[in-house]
């Protein structure tokens, strides 16, 4: 992966005002939590957190020939990748991906929106937007596309929780308005280079407002011109200060992103072939299974796949941890090697009750429910295994017990409806 | 993060080079960790601590702190038998953050050679050392 060395985010003066642990994360200086993660990863269960993710990379991708060329290079068929692969991308939609090279490894995972039919925002890991620009540039052949960085001009600001609606509502201009018909993985307005962005700010910033995010939780994402964003950042935490929202840095973002299931492109997806994983719905597969609707670079490769490691998720006993480096492993219950660790994170708002998982926010939970949080993440083994398959997890210094789960959180919140988070007006 | 002059060290404790403090006043000693250590580890979700009447010589390992980032271990300031482990932290790591030199210390030890406490550092030589002087 390439560096940036010493780079900093429109907020980095900020979070060093404001006490932060910072710790380099792919050359940016990021804050990793401000006073405690298992408060930060619980505020956005219960209420709302606010996370600078302005090291994410955003390409902006236009010409009549720019949906042709995300169609050849991206894993989603956008004809078909709307309302369970009813509907094709829209204006205003948004989609999860990924960009594969010719032998079916990712290059990145990404999400693509539409603004127009002949224009998309599509945003990439930190570091990898000049990576993904010369793979589309590699493909474009004599395709009419032309294809912008836009890393110096945004500030990007994910609210995610259940009170992330209310704190909106209070900062936007005619929130009633934009409200209106935006379901999940949705987006409306823009932040740059417009005058007629839908959605503003009352002070009549423009920003992109985003139905998304990395933490399974209800939430947005929002973008907006990096000369704003540190003045963004206040005004949503001065509206969420009485609704229990926080700063929160990258351990808790990592640790909700591990229970809700989501991948962190580079460790849990990365430099083999993208199969036998829980994410393989954003391959465009047919109805029969057995093929792709569509041609794509790395597609011939992973239909001609022949055998390939399976990645999993788990979830341990209590909240220990295995480190993640090449000398763990992976063994299986009658004590064969199988495998490795990919990610192993806390999250701290489940636990174990009469041989399941509840989390904090599950309807049903016992009324003394007050978990300490359990060690989960994806492993990588040779073989498949079933939910419920008890495996174990040794590093130099522990051995920890795990089960193979389809879900490690349950009860996430980030599908439901709109109308269950706003204040009615 | 705490600033390096919000970080309490206790004058009447002593330090070691790997973040453990003890407290020497009495024939059986505590131990704990330092305020710049909890500081550092972020919030502790498990404790692993000895058996009672485990031996251990000076810098051995005698626990691991679980935080959200990393398994950490905690090391003998000074040789002996476990006499008391805290038994307060297996439902709340959280004090081991909350209050480093009181409910969150981790076990008491009859020390082999109490002599041993000598060669710890005081407040001013180990704040001298966590500020990198």
């Amino acid at each position: 992966m390439q560096t940036n060395a010493d780079a900093t985010t429109p907020l980095y003066s900020w979070h060093k005002a404001n006490s932060a642990k910072l710790e380099s994360f792919c050359g940016y200086h990021m804050p990793l939590w401000y006073s405690s993660v298992k408060t930060e990863h619980l505020a956005v269960l219960q209420a709302a957190g606010l996370f600078d993710t302005s090291h994410m990379g955003l390409l902006h991708i236009s010409g009549s020939d720019a949906r042709e060329l995300l169609q050849l290079c991206f894993s989603r068929d956008l004809r078909a990748c709307c309302r369970g692969g009813r509907a094709s991308l829209s204006n205003g939609r948004c989609v999860y991906g990924v960009f594969l090279n010719a032998r079916g490894h990712v290059i990145d995972d990404a999400i693509v929106n539409q603004i127009e039919k002949d224009q998309y925002l599509v945003v990439v890991n930190a570091c990898m937007a000049p990576l993904v620009e010369k793979h589309l540039l590699s493909h474009q052949e004599d395709r009419r596309v032309d294809i912008r960085d836009l890393n110096e001009q945004f500030g990007k600001i994910d609210l995610q929780g259940p009170k992330s609606a209310l704190i909106l509502q209070q900062v936007l201009a005619d929130p009633e308005k934009i409200f209106q018909s935006f379901p999940y993985f949705s987006f409306k307005g823009m932040f740059a280079d417009c005058d007629s962005s839908e959605v503003r700010l009352k002070d009549s910033t423009p920003l992109l407002l985003s139905r998304s995010g990395y933490t399974g939780e209800f939430g947005f994402e929002l973008f907006v011109a990096a000369e704003s964003t540190e003045a963004l950042w206040k005004t949503l935490l001065a509206a969420g200060q009485d609704l229990g929202c926080i700063p929160c840095g990258l351990a808790a973002r990592d640790s909700l992103r591990a229970g809700a299931g989501l991948p962190l492109s580079h460790q849990d997806i990365g430099p083999w072939p993208f199969a036998n994983n829980p994410w393989t719905f954003a391959l465009p597969m047919n109805s029969s299974g057995q093929g792709f609707t569509k041609e794509f670079i790395g597609g011939q490769a992973l239909l001609e796949l022949e055998d390939s490691p399976h990645t999993l998720a788990f979830v341990g006993q209590d909240p220990r941890k295995v480190s993640t480096d090449e000398q763990t492993t992976v063994s299986d219950e009658s004590g064969t090697a199988i495998g490795r660790v990919l990610t192993c994170a806390t999250d701290m708002g489940i636990g174990w009750r009469q041989n399941r998982v509840y989390s904090i926010n599950s309807p049903d939970r016992p009324p003394d429910f007050n978990p300490k949080g359990l060690a989960c993440g994806f492993v990588r083994v040779d073989k498949p295994l079933k939910p419920g398959a008890k495996i174990m997890l040794h590093d130099t210094k522990r051995h920890i017990t795990a089960w193979i789960t389809e879900e490690i959180r349950p009860d996430k919140t980030a599908r439901k409806p709109l109308h269950e988070y706003a204040r009615s007006s | 993060m705490k600033e390096i002059d919000q970080i309490n060290l206790p004058e009447d404790l002593k330090y070691s080079e790997e973040h453990e403090w003890v407290s020497t006043d009495e024939d059986n000693m505590r131990i704990g960790i330092s305020d710049f250590a909890q500081d550092q580890l972020g919030d502790i979700v498990f404790v692993e601590l000895p058996e009672i009447g485990a031996r251990f010589g000076k810098g051995d390992e005698f626990a691991t702190l679980e935080s959200v980032k990393a398994v950490s271990e905690v090391y003998m300031p000074v040789g002996g038998e476990v006499l008391q482990v805290n038994p307060e932290l297996e439902d709340a790591p959280e004090l081991v953050n909350a209050d480093p030199y009181g409910q969150g210390w981790l076990i008491e030890i009859k020390p082999d050679e109490p002599s041993q406490a000598d060669d710890l550092l005081d407040k001013n030589a180990y704040l001298a050392m966590i500020k990198g002087d």
